[in-house]
């Protein structure tokens, strides 16, 4: 016997409904060895094929943790795959080469020293991190860093590749979700009524519980997938989750790789994980049920698991669960489960009936000779103990009276849980039912949203199929009745008399929960929070139940008077990856761009722009443009075209300052405040026509301020007749400036008179520059110079730049930058919105005084500007040099009176090659703001300079002749 | 409850007869629902101090299998307080112990419509840090964070103050600059706060993509060491248990739904569980605030909106430090147990639903990425949504107001948890001597009316 047919020991003869391919069989690896596997293989039922009992190690005691429900919520099969933590081991499909290993165990699952930590297991009560760990305060780093290292998630890949996720939206007429009998016959039923159906599946196959059933249930089965396979309307996604349901049926479905579905597993570029967001008429939810756990002692050891698990197991994958069994069933699965054990050769040593009073008291450790035993079977050695996973597993069950029975596979079948998130999204509370022994729909469900299956009642299979057509045809939009689900009576089992795991992943026990309670946390909410039972990674799904019915026996409440929690999205988890999707935020470029890197542009990213920021010697840059002539792309400056006759009402709106009555060609400078009276935006508006105006803002202010001007359109001026179209990037912007702009000009423009009677400074004009029309130019000096900014239609941009440049040549004509623009404005005392304003800079504050005008009627932020108290009190915004001229404060840096007030603040600074010295701006408290007051600025290191406040905030040419010249 | 009670009579613990009885959670089915509230109250009224915590404690619980005390007990509600506090979060409880602590006001109810700690103080990220922009909000969460380094000690209950470090990003020279602006402000309130360049960010943050590739490259970042993460559930159930002890009465499922008035002078309550007269009432509530202002027809500058969060999967601890980012506008911190807790600030609209949406997720996790591009494995688990009731000036509203005896402690954003336990020390003061204690004095409601506004709008936009 080979090592690896020696693994297979427990793999089955060919079972009906097996999903695995024998003629192709594999090997994955599982803690450094490999383990034989074939294709619809699970990884747990590949290794639980080989005998591996174990595969992981709980959260908080460590104890070995094994098949539980052999579906994606099992608690104990979480695994980590290669780079990929957090694996559900139970669902994920084995692939040839995987690297399989356990999380959070240290050295191995085997030997895993923080298992100490059950020795004081029964100081680690519920709440117990709450009761300690208090003092001394210098030691709280050091038991921050314990608790750290015992988390027990995957690990993330050290060195990520870069994976593809994506996202794709659709509109069906029907979601319907979960691919059981009920959900295959909703959709067949709703696609044969003309609905196009989209029909979702958490596992690779359709089929629900049928697929595990016997040969009726496969009959039926086959039947069914002919009529889903033959209804083109109906597109099925496998290994899919409906994870959300958001207001108007807005349904969020986590797509995952499936053997030949949409996404496959493999490939270079295969997407990993897909979102699909969908917009349905109509929401049948048909989850099916979810198995429910008993609470017991020893109820978490290996070989404890659900009759649903084995019937899985033995079914699907042709796995034997065990050697020698004893079964508790309350219902037809659990009866079903022992035929099915039967079958498979193991040995039911006993079926403790729970509908005539059987009951177990706990699960029993392996005796010594079993341990033997199951070693010798793997092989025996260091090896075996690794496989198994120590000695946790079972090796007998007691029975109340103190019978004891070995065996070393422990079923429970005690009852369901209906996964009700999808409707509880949907403004459902589900109610207990104590005949049904379980949670059911509450019936108040959000219109288009219906329950199928399972969750909404019992039935023979015939019955519930019927249903489900109904309420299929329903979905579709026509009309009919529903026959009702009739419910069957179940014992109500939660827990035995003894004390068990209620939380799987969080290890909360019953004990812990009853111990809450008596602490004070006695509704579900406080237990919850304080065990932390429901809140790992099943989210409540195998737990809530059982919680519930704790908390409701300790509080000695009812289950409905102790309710649930609320089920929240996801229902199913969805990586951060898929939510995002493929992140497209491309860098906006002038057209200009190019040629500027190509000249030697230090490319600077500014919000949405690339800009030059300088092309290598800033200062020389600003010489330039003081003694001859610059050019500079201002391209990203905001350009919004308004277009109506009440324009001029909007513009009275937004600006401080008033609007209406300007000439055609006339251009105005305004500030635009918040609701709260702060500085949004500034800039210049031309009207170009007789209801034709354009708008600049600045480069950061574009989307602000457009939504700004929609947000009013839209809300309070429906009325008004206004277009606005963001025009920024239609048009490529060159400011031209300097004492040789116009002569640069002149030898460019046509169709313009450029002298200065006839275009004035604060004018528009529309003509043609370079040979190209339609362009407009302003006439504006924001850095002090006489200065042109051309608007030409961004394809001619790089040519009319490369034109101006020839052009100038003999002039002496330069490209200046950002950073010199910077300096530029300094020079000029002209503000930077936000560098020079913040978040409470209101316009008085800004010195902009002159651009609001209380007196008008309204506009945006007036009544915070008209308040008691406003105007007097702001800070100021002022012109300060450093007394020492060498000395350039970085920005910002604090101006204080006295130790610790703050008076304000250097909010630009800069040295000006054109005066040779040091400039600032800076607000001032009002009381510092008088030309020559001499205010103390504090340094990063902490030593302090004077600085004297000026009489203008233009440090150059203050009375602004050179711009109007 | 009612067994936990009895288990002070009988220290040997429980001697029950049948498999349950023995674990003290049965009860007996005749007797009606409020008898028994009644008699749990009656039983848990006669003990006072529950017993301390320390690992003594644990051990000796541990080995005897003694079950411990009620954290907080059951009362039936009473006619007379000397002072009413609406909202059992982490505002209304501090404040509470304070009064009981410091001031020796014992006769003080604290209602709460649902169970304690369930609002924004069950809700937030447990985020906490104090280099705020302005010196009024500097001092006031510089005071606070101390007191969260001292409240574990001093509530003999573990709150899990983790000063683990709080980075928020500069993705710009704009961002780097208001990040100098905020350094400087806090270095002279002595607050450890300092601008951080690109290396050291990814000394501090190994997840992070520190590289120019990045849409938006972490330029730099403004470093607050002493900023951290506190249990935010402990905070809550530390204050109860500790004003509990203290005779302050919690009612939890107790709604206020009217407070009456007698000329400007506030003189009682009316709840779902009877009328209750009191010459103070406190509103310590969030995302009601405004609703709980119009009882006395006093209208407050304040907007509601919801402010979401989520978590994932765990995994093995890899963040130490709270990452904030603003241009991204995505707040992420990692958890002991290994969660990401990811947030973002409030919904750009008005409302009082508190369920999540799927654009929330999709935009977080999209941020997060550009910040750390190695999580996109991670799995989301879960998300939530709070409210949060928003002022002017982003600064809360607190004090007295034109109703006598109606005091306020609310319109604190996305900042209330943080603020809890100073709050809670200044507004017990100012109920208890009725002089309105310097350090919030700034955040008086008349100061909107007068022009006065405190402007921590651009420091507090994510943080929370």
């Amino acid at each position: 016997m080979t090592a690896t047919a020696r693994r297979e020991a427990r793999r089955l003869p060919r079972q009906p409904g097996e999903v695995i391919d024998r003629d192709r069989r594999f090997e994955i690896t599982w803690c450094g060895r490999p383990f034989p596997a074939y294709p619809g293989d699970t990884i747990v039922s590949a290794l639980a094929a080989s005998g591996v009992r174990a595969f992981s190690r709980s959260s908080r005691y460590h104890r070995p943790r094994g098949i539980l429900t052999a579906s994606f919520h099992d608690p104990g099969c979480t695994v980590q795959v290669g780079g990929e933590p957090n694996v559900r081991g139970a669902h994920r499909r084995a692939e040839p080469g995987m690297v399989v290993s356990p999380q959070g165990v240290w050295p191995s699952l085997g030997v895993d020293l923080k298992a100490v930590s059950q020795l004081v297991g029964p100081l680690m009560g519920a709440g117990s991190q709450y009761k300690t760990f208090m003092k001394p305060v210098a030691l709280l780093p050091a038991y921050q860093q314990v608790r750290k290292r015992l988390a027990n998630g995957g690990r993330l890949p050290a060195d990520p590749r870069p994976a593809c996720y994506d996202k794709r939206y659709a509109h069906p007429d029907v979601v319907v979700a979960g691919g059981g009998p009920a959900g295959m016959a909703a959709a067949v039923a709703a696609a044969r009524a003309g609905a196009g159906v989209m029909l979702v599946e958490e596992e690779y196959e359709l089929g629900g519980h049928l697929r595990w059933g016997g040969p009726d249930e496969l009959a039926a089965l086959a039947q069914l997938r002919v009529e889903v396979e033959s209804e083109a309307g109906i597109e099925v996604l496998t290994n899919s989750v409906v994870t959300g349901r958001y207001e108007g049926n807005w349904l969020a479905i986590v797509q995952r790789p499936a053997p030949g579905g949409p996404i496959e597993a493999g490939g270079p570029q295969a997407v990993v994980e897909r979102l699909v967001k969908a917009r349905a008429r109509s929401l049948v939810v048909a989850p099916g049920l979810i198995e429910r756990p008993y609470v017991f002692e020893g109820n978490h050891r290996p070989g404890v698991m659900l009759s649903t698990a084995v019937r899985r197991l033995i079914n699907l994958w042709a796995v034997k669960p065990g050697e020698e069994a004893v079964v508790l069933t309350a219902n037809s699965s659990g009866d079903a489960a022992v035929a099915d054990l039967q079958r498979a050769g193991v040995e039911v040593v006993r079926v403790v009936d729970a509908r005539r009073g059987g009951g177990i008291v706990r699960a029993l450790g392996p005796a010594r000779s079993r341990r033997q035993r199951a070693r010798e079977a793997l092989g025996g050695g260091l090896e075996a103990v690794l496989l198994l996973g120590g000695a946790g597993g079972v090796g007998g069950v007691e029975l109340p009276g103190g019978e004891r029975l070995e065996c070393d596979l422990l079923v429970t079948a005690v009852g369901w849980t209906a996964p009700t998130s999808l409707l509880d999204m949907a403004g459902d509370r589900p109610f207990y039912d104590e005949r049904a022994a379980r949670f059911l729909p509450g019936g108040r469900l959000a219109e288009g949203v219906l329950a199928a299956g399972g969750i909404a009642g019992d039935g023979p299979l015939d019955q519930m199929v019927e249903q489900a057509r109904a309420i299929g045809r329903l979905a579709a939009g026509q009309r009919g009745e529903v026959p009702a689900s009739p419910r069957e009576g179940h014992p109500a089992l939660f827990r035995s008399s003894t004390h068990g795991m209620v939380d799987y992943s969080g290890d909360v026990s019953s004990r812990d929960l009853v111990a809450a309670v008596r602490e004070g946390y006695d509704s579900i909410e406080l237990a919850k929070r304080y065990t932390t039972a429901t809140m790992g990674p099943s989210q409540g799904k195998l737990e809530v139940a059982n919680a519930v019915a704790v908390v409701a026996e300790a509080t000695g409440r009812t289950m409905d008077e102790t309710g649930t929690t609320v089920w929240r999205p996801p229902y199913a988890p969805i990586s951060l990856g898929a939510l995002a999707g493929p992140r497209h935020e491309p860098v906006r470029r002038s057209p200009m761009q190019a040629w500027h890197e190509a000249h030697g542009a230090e490319p600077v990213v500014e919000g949405q722009w690339v800009r030059p920021g300088h092309y290598g010697d800033p200062e020389a840059e600003v010489l330039g443009v003081r003694h001859a002539v610059g050019l500079m792309d201002v391209t990203p400056r905001g350009k919004l075209d308004l277009k109506g006759p009440d324009v001029p009402k909007l513009l009275d709106l937004v600006y401080a300052n008033r609007w209406a009555g300007r000439a055609e060609g006339a251009v105005g400078y305004g500030v635009m405040c918040t609701e709260e009276g702060v500085v949004l935006d500034h800039g210049v508006t031309g009207r170009v026509g007789p209801a034709h105006y354009l708008m600049s803002t600045t480069p950061a202010g574009e989307a602000t301020v457009w939504e700004w001007l929609e947000s009013w359109l839209q809300t309070a001026h429906p009325e008004w007749k206004v277009h606005v179209t963001p025009l920024t990037a239609a048009f490529a912007s060159i400011d031209v400036a300097g004492p040789r702009s116009r002569q640069l000009m002149e030898r460019v423009v046509e169709g313009v008179d450029l002298s200065p009677e006839a275009f004035p400074h604060m004018e528009v004009r529309r003509g043609s520059v370079c040979g190209v029309p339609g362009c407009y130019m302003w006439r504006l000096g924001s850095t002090g110079e006489l200065g042109y900014e051309v608007n030409v239609p961004a394809s001619y941009g790089l040519f009319v730049w490369e034109t101006l440049m020839d052009r100038g040549a003999d002039l002496g004509v330069g490209a200046f930058g950002v950073e010199a623009q910077g300096v530029l404005l300094l020079e000029k005392g002209h503000l930077m919105v936000g560098q020079d304003t913040d978040g409470s800079t209101h316009p008085f504050a800004a010195s902009l005084d002159w651009l609001v005008e209380l007196d008008k009627h309204d506009f945006a932020g007036r009544p915070e500007l008209v308040g008691p108290g406003r105007g007097g009190g702001h800070q100021r915004l002022v012109g300060l040099q450093p007394l020492d001229p060498a000395l350039v404060p970085p920005e910002p840096c604090l101006i204080v009176e006295g130790e610790a007030t703050i008076s304000g603040r250097v909010t630009s600074s800069r040295r000006s090659p054109t005066l040779g010295r040091s400039i600032c701006l800076g607000l001032v408290a009002p009381h510092l703001a008088t030309p020559g007051t001499v205010v103390t600025v504090v340094l990063p290191d902490r030593t302090r300079v004077g600085a004297r406040v000026m009489e203008h905030r233009a440090h150059f040419d203050p009375e602004g002749v050179r711009l109007r010249a | 409850m009612a067994l936990a009670s009895s288990a002070w009579t009988e220290p040997t613990g429980f001697t029950g007869t049948g498999g349950r009885e023995k674990d003290g959670v049965g009860s007996t089915k005749a007797e009606s629902r409020g008898a028994r509230l009644g008699r749990v109250a009656r039983a848990v009224g006669e003990a006072t101090r529950p017993r301390r915590y320390s690992a003594g404690a644990l051990v000796a619980h541990g080995v005897t299998g003694r079950p411990w005390r009620p954290a907080w007990r059951h009362h039936e509600l009473g006619s007379t307080y000397d002072a009413v506090i609406v909202g059992a979060g982490v505002h209304g409880l501090a404040t509470a112990y304070h009064l009981a602590r410091d001031h020796g006001v014992r006769k003080v109810a604290v209602l709460d419509k649902g169970y304690l700690g369930g609002g924004s103080s069950g809700r937030t990220s447990g985020i906490v840090w104090s280099n705020y922009l302005t010196p009024e909000g500097v001092r006031f969460y510089d005071r606070s964070l101390r007191l969260y380094g001292e409240l574990s000690g001093e509530l003999n209950f573990n709150v899990m103050f983790s000063p683990r470090g709080h980075l928020t990003l500069a993705h710009s020279d704009a961002s780097l600059r208001a990040m100098r602006w905020r350094a400087e402000v806090s270095k002279l309130h002595g607050v450890d706060s300092e601008v951080v360049g690109p290396e050291e960010v990814r000394r501090l943050v190994p997840l992070a993509d520190v590289s120019s590739r990045a849409r938006y490259p972490i330029m730099g970042a403004l470093y607050h060491p002493s900023g951290g993460t506190v249990r935010h559930d402990a905070v809550n159930w530390g204050y109860a248990r500790a004003a509990d002890a203290l005779g302050v009465e919690i009612h939890q499922g107790t709604e206020v739904l009217a407070i009456s008035t007698a000329g400007d002078r506030v003189t009682g309550v009316t709840t779902n569980r009877g009328e209750v007269s009191t010459p103070v009432v406190v509103s310590c509530t969030a995302g009601w605030a405004s609703l709980v202002s119009d009882m006395v027809g006093l209208s407050m500058p304040i907007i509601t909106r919801p402010l979401q969060a989520a978590v994932t999967e765990p995994v093995q601890v890899l963040l130490d430090a709270v990452v904030v980012s603003g241009t991204l506008d995505v707040q992420v911190s990692q958890t002991d147990r290994g969660e990401l807790v990811l947030g973002a600030s409030p919904d750009p609209f008005a409302s009082y639903s508190m369920r999540g949406s799927l654009e929330f997720t999709e935009e977080v996790a999209g941020r997060v990425l550009q910040l750390m591009p190695s999580v996109a494995p991670m799995r989301l688990l879960r998300q939530w949504s709070g409210l949060c009731d928003i002022t002017p000036d982003l600064s809360p509203i607190m004090g007295p107001t034109p109703v006598e005896g109606f005091l306020v402690d609310v319109g604190w954003g996305t900042n209330g948890f943080m603020a809890g336990p100073a709050a809670g020390q200044a507004m017990a003061e100012l109920v208890a001597t009725s002089r309105t204690p310097e350090l919030m004095a700034a955040f008086d409601l008349a100061r909107f009316a007068e022009g006065r506004l405190v402007e921590e709008r651009d420091a507090a936009g994510v943080g929370h």
